[in-house]
């Protein structure tokens, strides 16, 4: 502890002098009104009068002096030691994607930095070391009194790019303010690029370095997932790590919810990790963003778009018979390409056009006149993507002018290149044009064709091929038809006539088919996408930052993110691309602290604490003691006055409403049951404190502070509602127990019993269904029926539609109408939109746990349903006759 | 009878604050046995006396005609008149002081020593007028009081700033009448003297009752206290209470005897009632007192 201004402290040698004036000045006597003055006046006291200060108000006086004069010469607990240098001070924060983790504990240990700084009278200049959203270049600000930088500290973010050293490194070496000058770095741990070395000897150039190192554990990374034939692997980077961890990916839509979660388990030492996502093919186009669990950043979130969907194909082939047969079948290879990234189905038109389906591919299947020629006919121009691959049939029905549905008239009958017979060779493929969907593809020397078919030569037959041979006739064509389009390719499915479909090549080729499909068309690669939503450094989307500007469709693959690029959403509604952090951006690396620089842990250098102010109102409330206690000793401390000062006092402290009673017998109070997991049963604590305060905000019950009971034990009959939070390893009731339980609710009490794990909450805590049905076997609850707003319950109170507590959507459950037992009145309600947690309230009176999907109206209906709740318990079926009122009108009306 | 409208407003005001004091003094005065009745001699009354023979030169009209009957006796001889027992009122003064020192008590004491004193007062009349006697309050111009229903008017007079301006002047009362005072007495020796002496030599007498507060006469303070008067005292600072606790109270007993020297003197009673004691004692005292005499 040090003092600020320590010879404020020479004023306690001053106390000697309070404690002489105390004792020579006697109290104020007390002042009586008094009739019979007459016969006091004149007499006087034989005794001399101790008129003295008692000597323990004395001893309180000379505390709350001293006090005082402690408090002003401000003590600060904690001090880190001085900094070197005399001059201003360089204060280097990392504020990139990997300072999120933790951004707090930066921030302070760069406010506990500038305590010291402020204490040495020094000022301060700030440089960050990632661009801000205006684009602006990297610069050290201004040398400012701390006062003013701790303004700017207080409302930084970090962002979601990396931090740039060389630039970083340019704006140190641009500083010229350097007269006694040290450096102050608080760093997000990792290298972010090559030039940390520069950066490091710009920093050390300034002079002495103060480093808040190493015990801030660096983020982690979450990469794109790959696609693979059932799931997608998550996968993560990090700094290698010496011990083993695992971390947590949540698979969430568009709304929010958690469809997924995978647990990856990082090895010891292992720079990257991965973990499958298992999901139905519904579920999983679902898909817009894989989350990282734990602290939030822009490094923790990646986002989907249409390159991780699944899209449904159908195949169809012209000889059923043979389609399969391996490595010869017309569908063997195709089945083989898209297996991985694609949901396959087979079957014949009608059936696979019953369904859903984004691409069918017809394997030599010529399209004749008929039924399911315009079945296709219509799929395709309501958007659907048609792939041909020719072969002997189609060469047929070409020849006799009976298939239509193809981009491009053909020829009669097939080329063959190459052969025992023949003076020309296989041909290879030629690249690929600029505007083609397969554009950037390498074209593998070993693709040969040896047989096609040939387009009939059209003004518009370049136009609508799409890949070529080398001798420039035409390979794959295709013909925008309606919404949809056909593709066209001239040679066979299999390996019959070209090598192609045992190519790599194919699989590409495609891939990129199928990424055309369901409507979306592939804007072209030339079109410029506008930024609609980007990340904040917490991985928040919102409006882009001012430098964003609009990215080329065919750049996405090698645009690393900046200023002008942020992370998240590009492009119009149909075609919406993302542009993820982790797609371009280096291996974490640990960055080594910089050579020669002071180290401090950042707990080390954990905030001052100045005790000044608290001293001081410690005194301030000594004095009112003094004068409590003066004004008791002259008497005119009557009981208006001290229920006053009592009032005052208890106001201050005293501010939570709810009163605790020892009695439940006397008083109403609610009641959970306790599950044995200590987080449910705060939740469930806290959340019926919240509805209890609610309730006696709103009606004239009263409720007293809620009680935690254990069936069995504590006496239930004096609990109008009990709260049961199941928790997934519940342990099972015991005979007691049950029989506790189901004599209670047969005599009228109710049981709200919450899974905590429906509606838009599904998947928040697993298991507990199967533990509610394990645990509640036993239990006498009657048939149950969904809750309607015709029942009581939505109207014992408010008038309530839905029933939402944190989650919403849920079905909650109650007994059915038919059942007299106990007036109608239910005695278990069963849902699972987790109450409890959104009545809870914290310490502080707000709201510690966020609804889903959110919004303060959902809230409100959560406590007006909890007040419903506890109108029902208390009054039954009082306002069910509310619910037969039309009934009743209708009776009188006749 | 007339009455202004204001006068009938400021009756019925003063009923609605009445009932409570009237209550409380019935209540007290009933528990008391009442019967200061007759005069035990023949005379003006409602009451049977005797029946007497007719003598020549008795009014025709009080001969009984029942018993002259029941006699069977020749007229006049079995003539018999019937005589009432004489029941003359007496008129009782009554004042009762309500300076500034009365309106006041003492801490933990629920009433004021005005309000006790219009307690027994008002109660002692109830008594006095059920027992048919005449009550008078002591101020100039005054109408005597003879049935109970006059209670409410001696109510209206004790509320209308009666006796504030200490103790009674020269108010002319009937001889051999009664006067009961009620007052603290805390006023020099010398006034209470002349005001008894005055009584007398008209002549009257009757009772002195002193009320007191209970820290009146324990002193029950302590520690530095700064005393300050009622009346525009001067204010008395005493350093330390407990120290003068006995001198004060043998100044107060000696303030005391002189009064009852003077009293007794004068053939008056005196009397002392706390505000903590029950005040049907005091009346009890008060109705001994009265009887006695």
């Amino acid at each position: 502890m040090i003092f600020v201004a320590p010879w404020l402290l020479a004023g306690l040698a001053a106390l000697p002098l309070v404690w002489w004036l105390l004792r020579v000045t006697p109290p104020a006597p007390k002042s009586e009104s008094f009739p019979a003055i007459r016969f006091l006046l004149g007499l006087n006291a034989t005794e001399e009068t101790p008129a003295r200060t008692p000597w323990w108000l004395m001893a309180l006086r000379l505390l709350t002096a001293a006090l005082a004069i402690v408090a002003l010469a401000r003590p600060v607990l904690d001090a880190g030691t001085a900094l070197t240098g005399k001059g201003p001070v360089l204060l280097v924060l990392d504020n990139g994607w990997a300072a999120a983790d933790g951004w707090v504990r930066r921030t302070d240990a760069a406010g506990a930095l500038l305590d010291r700084v402020e204490r040495a009278n020094r000022k301060a200049a700030l440089l960050l070391t990632a661009q801000d959203g205006s684009g602006a270049p990297i610069r050290v600000s201004a040398t400012m009194p701390v006062a003013d930088l701790r303004a700017r500290l207080v409302a930084l973010q970090p962002q979601p790019w990396p931090s740039d050293r060389d630039a970083s490194a340019d704006a140190i070496a641009g500083w010229h303010d350097r007269q006694g000058a040290s450096a102050l770095y608080v760093p997000d741990g990792l290298t972010d690029g090559d030039g940390i070395d520069r950066f490091a000897n710009a920093m050390r150039s300034v002079g002495p370095v103060t480093e808040v190192c190493c015990d801030i554990a660096s983020a982690t990374l979450l990469l794109p997932p790959v696609s693979e034939a059932d799931r997608l692997i998550a996968r993560v980077a990090l700094v290698p790590r010496a011990v083993a961890a695992h971390v947590g990916v949540l698979a969430q839509s568009g709304d929010g919810r958690t469809l997924a979660r995978t647990e990856i388990a990082i090895p010891a030492g292992a720079g990257e990790a991965s973990g499958p996502i298992l999901l139905p093919p519904e579920l999983r186009n679902r898909l817009t963003r894989l989350v990282l669990e734990g602290p939030p950043g822009a490094g923790s979130v990646v986002l989907l778009d249409e390159r991780w969907r699944r899209r449904p194909v159908g195949l169809l082939s012209g000889d059923l018979a043979t389609a399969d047969t391996p490595f010869t079948g017309s569908i063997y290879f195709l089945k083989r390409a898209l297996q991985p990234f694609t949901e396959l189905r087979q079957g014949d038109a009608a059936t696979l056009l019953k369904r859903d389906i984004s691409v069918l591919i017809l394997a030599d299947r010529p399209l004749t006149a008929g039924p399911e020629r315009d079945a296709l006919q219509a799929w395709v121009r309501k958007g659907g993507l048609l792939i041909r691959f020719a072969g002997p049939r189609t060469a047929e029905a070409a020849a006799n002018d009976t298939d239509t549905m193809l981009p491009v008239k053909l020829l009669a009958g097939d080329r063959q290149l190459g052969g025992a017979m023949s003076w020309s060779k296989p041909v290879g493929l030629a690249p690929f044009a600029a505007g083609s969907p397969f554009a950037g593809l390498a074209v593998p020397a070993e693709v040969k064709v040896t047989r096609q078919v040939l387009a009939e030569p059209a003004a518009d037959l370049a136009s609508r091929t799409t890949a070529a041979l080398e001798d420039g006739t035409p390979l794959v064509t295709e013909v925008p038809d309606g919404a949809g389009r056909v593709v066209l390719f001239h040679v066979t499915a299999n390996a019959d006539w070209s090598s192609l479909p045992m190519s790599g090549l194919f699989v590409d080729m495609l891939r990129r088919l199928v990424d055309l499909s369901v409507g979306v068309a592939s804007p072209p690669g030339s079109s410029m996408l506008a930024p609609v939503e980007t990340m904040d450094g917490f991985g928040t989307l919102g409006q882009p930052p001012p430098a964003a500007v609009g990215l080329r469709a065919d750049t996405f693959a090698s645009t690393p993110v900046s200023p002008h690029h942020p992370p998240g959403l590009y492009g119009p509604e149909n075609g919406r691309q993302v542009l993820n952090l982790a797609a371009r951006i280096a291996e974490p690396q640990a960055a080594p602290p910089i050579a020669g620089a002071t180290l401090e842990t950042s707990r080390g250098s954990s905030r001052e604490r100045a005790l000044g102010a608290p001293l001081l109102a410690l005194a301030f409330v000594l004095l009112c003691v003094d004068m409590v206690l003066s004004l008791g000793l002259r008497g005119l401390l009557r009981s208006r006055v001290a229920a006053m000062v009592a009032l005052l006092l208890l106001t201050t402290t005293a501010s939570r409403a709810l009163e605790a009673s020892p009695s439940p017998a006397t008083d109403t109070r609610l009641g959970y049951i306790v599950s044995g997991d200590s987080t449910v049963d705060n939740i469930a604590k806290a959340g019926l404190e919240g509805l209890s305060e609610f309730v006696n905000r709103r009606t004239a019950a009263t409720l007293f502070e809620p009680d935690a009971v254990t069936p069995g034990e504590t006496d239930l009959s004096l609990y109008p509602l009990l709260y049961w939070p199941i928790a997934a390893d519940a342990p099972d009731l015991t005979p007691a127990q049950i029989a506790a339980l189901n004599d209670y609710m047969s005599r009228g009490g109710i049981v709200l019993i919450d899974t905590r794990d429906s509606g838009s909450g599904a998947g928040f805590a697993p298991g507990t269904e199967e533990a509610l049905q394990r645990i509640g076997r036993a239990l006498n609850i009657p048939p149950l029926a969904p809750l309607t707003s015709e029942h009581v319950l939505a109207r014992s109170f408010y008038l309530l539609s839905d029933f939402p507590g944190r989650f919403t959507g849920g079905t909650v459950w109650v007994q059915r109408d038919q059942d007299r037992a106990n007036d109608s009145v239910s005695p278990a309600i069963v849902g699972g939109n987790d109450w409890a947690a959104a009545w809870a309230i914290g310490p502080d009176g707000d709201n510690p746990y966020a609804v889903l999907p959110g919004g303060q109206r959902q809230r409100l209906l959560a406590y007006r349903f909890g007040l419903n709740l506890v109108m029902y318990a208390l009054t039954g079926n009082y306002k069910g006759d509310q619910v037969h009122v039309p009934a009743i009108l209708q009776r009188l009306g006749q | 009878m007339t009455q202004t409208p204001a006068d009938t407003l400021a009756a019925e005001a003063l009923g609605a604050r009445l009932p409570p004091l009237l209550v409380a003094a019935g209540r007290v005065a009933s528990t008391v046995a009442q019967g200061v009745h007759g005069r035990r001699r023949v005379g003006q009354g409602d009451s049977f006396w005797q029946f007497r023979r007719f003598v020549t030169g008795d009014p025709l009209s009080r001969i009984d005609w029942r018993q002259s009957a029941k006699s069977g006796r020749d007229a006049p001889d079995g003539w018999f008149i019937r005589e009432t027992e004489w029941e003359a009122a007496q008129t009782v003064c009554l004042w009762r002081d309500a300076s500034a020192s009365m309106r006041w008590r003492s801490r933990g004491v629920p009433v004021e020593k005005r309000d006790r004193a219009n307690l027994l007062l008002l109660s002692l009349a109830s008594l006095l007028l059920r027992g048919g006697e005449r009550i008078i309050m002591m101020q100039e111009d005054a109408r005597p009081v003879t049935n109970r229903s006059g209670l409410e008017r001696l109510a209206a007079v004790l509320d209308s700033g009666f006796g504030t301006d200490g103790l009674p002047g020269n108010v002319r009362l009937p001889r051999h009448g009664t006067a009961v005072l009620f007052s603290d007495f805390l006023t020099p020796l010398d006034d209470i003297q002349a005001l008894i002496a005055g009584f007398a030599a008209v002549p009257v007498t009757g009772y002195l009752m002193q009320i007191l507060d209970p820290a009146e006469t324990d002193l029950p303070y302590r520690g530095r206290v700064r005393f300050r008067g009622l009346e525009s005292e001067r204010e008395a600072m005493i350093p330390r209470v407990e120290s003068v606790r006995s001198a004060y109270a043998e100044r107060l007993k000696a303030h005391q005897d002189s009064i009852a020297a003077i009293c007794s003197a004068a053939g008056f009673g005196f009397g002392v009632h706390r505000t903590d004691h029950p005040p049907e004692t005091a009346l009890l005292t008060l109705y001994q007192a009265l009887t006695a005499r």
